[in-house]
């Protein structure tokens, strides 16, 4: 078997009398989209906020290719490869779709401040290479139209999409998506599944997606973990998931659960 | 391109024209307008672009002015040497208070960098040995190749250049990644700190750089009135400049100029209404907060003439 890419190792997560996370352990497979799911209130935002630097664990760490990320700050857990969207999009609302894009970019096409403040052909290249690369990155997700947009007017669907743009701006290896299809219209979701899919076979990417569309998780996922109440109570295939007892019972409740396994 | 360059010789005929067409006091006040939009685009970058709120800008024109006039009364270091020195330092100065944005922010922020100013407004007071304390001291002249300057117009060669040039390479920076990211950490620190940025870093480096604009404001200024004394740099002063910063617009460099502009010939034009002109004030900043929130740069489409310009090099660029 393959190393994992992002383990996480018996993470539990208080705040102050409530456990959010408890005792969660997961192994993520390189080059595979994996899949939290659980209720709401499960700790699958909780979960991705441990792994990209924005809570610390109260106990357990996360390891990414071997190395710890507990207690590096987010900016560094991103430089070494991991980028995520948010739930409720963070976007920079004021600047277009562009430069959004472009925060992620600059790092990899920076010439230095004295370039940069006196506009030097030098600069001039390399923000003309930095339009180039944003703008390739717009046409993966499809809002090749949209740059000069300002990312506040965008319907919500192309926000999120631009959201995952502006992620993989950074160069990840891994892919944090918090719930991206949550207030999705049906095509929409067809959209985002078609990007998904082109960034694992294509890009070689591994993904981390939390969603509760099922229709999504289903169609994409290679494992799927499942929460509730801060607990890890299944991980497996999508087949597995699915005819889990315990995670119907999680789902639907104790007597669906019976209902369906007799 | 083109019109870059219609512009250039246009901005550079103007500046050798304006000497022959105004009178020195008016050059003299194109030199106070020329420092103070300086002192005030410093607060343009950490608190309209960098959205940090900050009260501590007149501190920083104190520094820089008394900084550079003690070097040269005690130490005989020439004006020119040590106006730049002494920014180096204030900005460094500026960097520190800036990493306090790690524990403060908001109002709070507002009110650390407001005791900040307090703080440096009493230490000129109190260190009357180097100082003078409250009464002040006088500011040797500004010598250059033996020659001092004085009138209007010679410090009219002196300061607007330079102001140009610290403006140009302000808004070629904003233009550039380190605006992106100020203005990134202004719109969501948290996706900024996920795209890779580090933001305290970032933040801190947008006081330094009001830091050291403001100190190089403060210098220059030291040698427009000749004359230093602690009342001149309380927190009074400091919200003038925050009120300048709004009403030019908080957003844009062009915003500083603007608003100094306003600031400094409205007086001139209320002659008779001299005694209401802190109610003048006030009204215009509570108005344009109200109306304008963007500024009286806001009125003027930038973003409109950027795109003609960028258009035309884009255009000559493909040809």
């Amino acid at each position: 078997m393959e190393a994992n890419i992002l383990g996480v190792n018996n993470v539990t997560v208080q705040f102050g009398g409530i456990i959010a996370l408890s005792d969660v352990s997961l192994e993520v497979t390189p080059g595979t989209i994996h899949a939290v799911i659980g209720p709401n209130g499960a700790g699958k935002s909780t979960l991705l906020n441990v792994i990209s630097g924005i809570y610390s664990a109260t106990k357990g760490d996360v390891s990414f290719e071997g190395e710890r990320l507990s207690g590096l700050a987010g900016h560094e857990i991103n430089a070494k490869g991991v980028a995520r969207t948010f739930q409720n999009t963070e976007l920079f609302k004021e600047m277009t779709a562009l430069e959004n894009v472009k925060v992620g970019l600059d790092r990899f096409h920076a010439c230095g401040v004295i370039n940069s403040a006196l506009h030097t052909k030098q600069w001039k290249k390399s923000d003309a290479e930095a339009d180039e690369a944003a703008r390739e990155l717009l046409k993966l997700v499809g809002l090749g139209d949209d740059e000069t947009s300002s990312a506040g007017i965008l319907p919500f669907g192309k926000q999120r999409r631009l959201e995952i743009a502006r992620a993989l701006a950074t160069r990840p290896k891994l892919l944090l998506l918090d719930e991206p299809a949550a207030g999705l219209r049906a095509a929409e979701v067809e959209d985002l599944i078609a990007i998904l899919r082109e960034l694992k076979t294509n890009q070689g990417l591994t993904i981390l997606i939390i969603d509760h569309v099922m229709a999504l998780v289903m169609a994409i996922s290679d494992r799927i973990s499942v929460l509730n109440f801060g607990h890890k109570i299944a991980d497996g295939a999508p087949k597995e998931i699915r005819e889990s007892a315990e995670v119907i019972k999680a789902y639907l409740g104790e007597k669906a659960a019976d209902a369906y396994s007799t | 391109m083109r019109l870059r360059i219609i512009f250039s010789v246009l901005g550079i005929a103007m500046f050798f024209l304006i000497p022959k067409l105004f009178a020195d006091y008016n050059l003299y006040q194109f030199c106070l307008i020329a420092v103070t939009s300086l002192i005030v685009l410093g607060l343009v970058i950490v608190t309209g672009i960098a959205g940090q709120i900050s009260l501590g800008q007149s501190a920083f024109v104190a520094l820089g002015g008394y900084g550079a006039a003690i070097l040269a009364t005690n130490w005989g270091v020439p004006l020119w040497l040590g106006i730049p020195l002494v920014a180096v330092l204030v900005a460094t100065v500026g960097f520190l208070l800036g990493l306090m944005t790690l524990r403060v922010e908001g109002h709070y922020l507002a009110l650390t960098t407001m005791a900040f100013t307090a703080i440096v407004q009493l230490a000129l007071v109190h260190a009357d040995a180097v100082t003078g304390g409250a009464a002040g001291m006088p500011v040797p002249s500004f010598e250059l190749f033996g020659k001092s300057l004085s009138t209007g117009a010679e410090l009219y060669y002196l300061i607007v250049p330079i102001t140009a040039l610290l403006f140009i390479v302000v808004i070629n920076l904003n233009n550039s990644r380190t605006g992106r990211v100020f203005a990134a950490i202004r719109q969501s620190e948290i996706a900024a700190e996920a795209m890779g940025v580090n933001i305290l870093v970032y933040k801190a480096s947008a006081f330094a750089a009001s830091a050291f604009l403001g100190a190089i404001g403060g210098g220059l200024l030291a040698i427009l009135v000749t004359y230093l004394d602690p009342a001149q740099f309380g927190i009074t002063q400091t919200v003038y400049y925050l009120a300048i910063a709004v009403v030019g617009g908080l957003l844009s460099p062009f915003g500083a100029i603007i608003g100094t502009t306003v600031f400094v010939f409205l007086p001139e034009f209320l002659q008779t209404f001299q005694t209401y002109l802190g109610l003048v004030f006030g009204i215009m900043l509570l108005g344009f907060i109200v109306l304008r929130p963007k500024g009286l740069a806001s009125l003027i489409d930038i973003e409109n003439l950027k795109k003609i310009v960028f258009k035309s090099r884009r255009e000559s660029v493909g040809s």
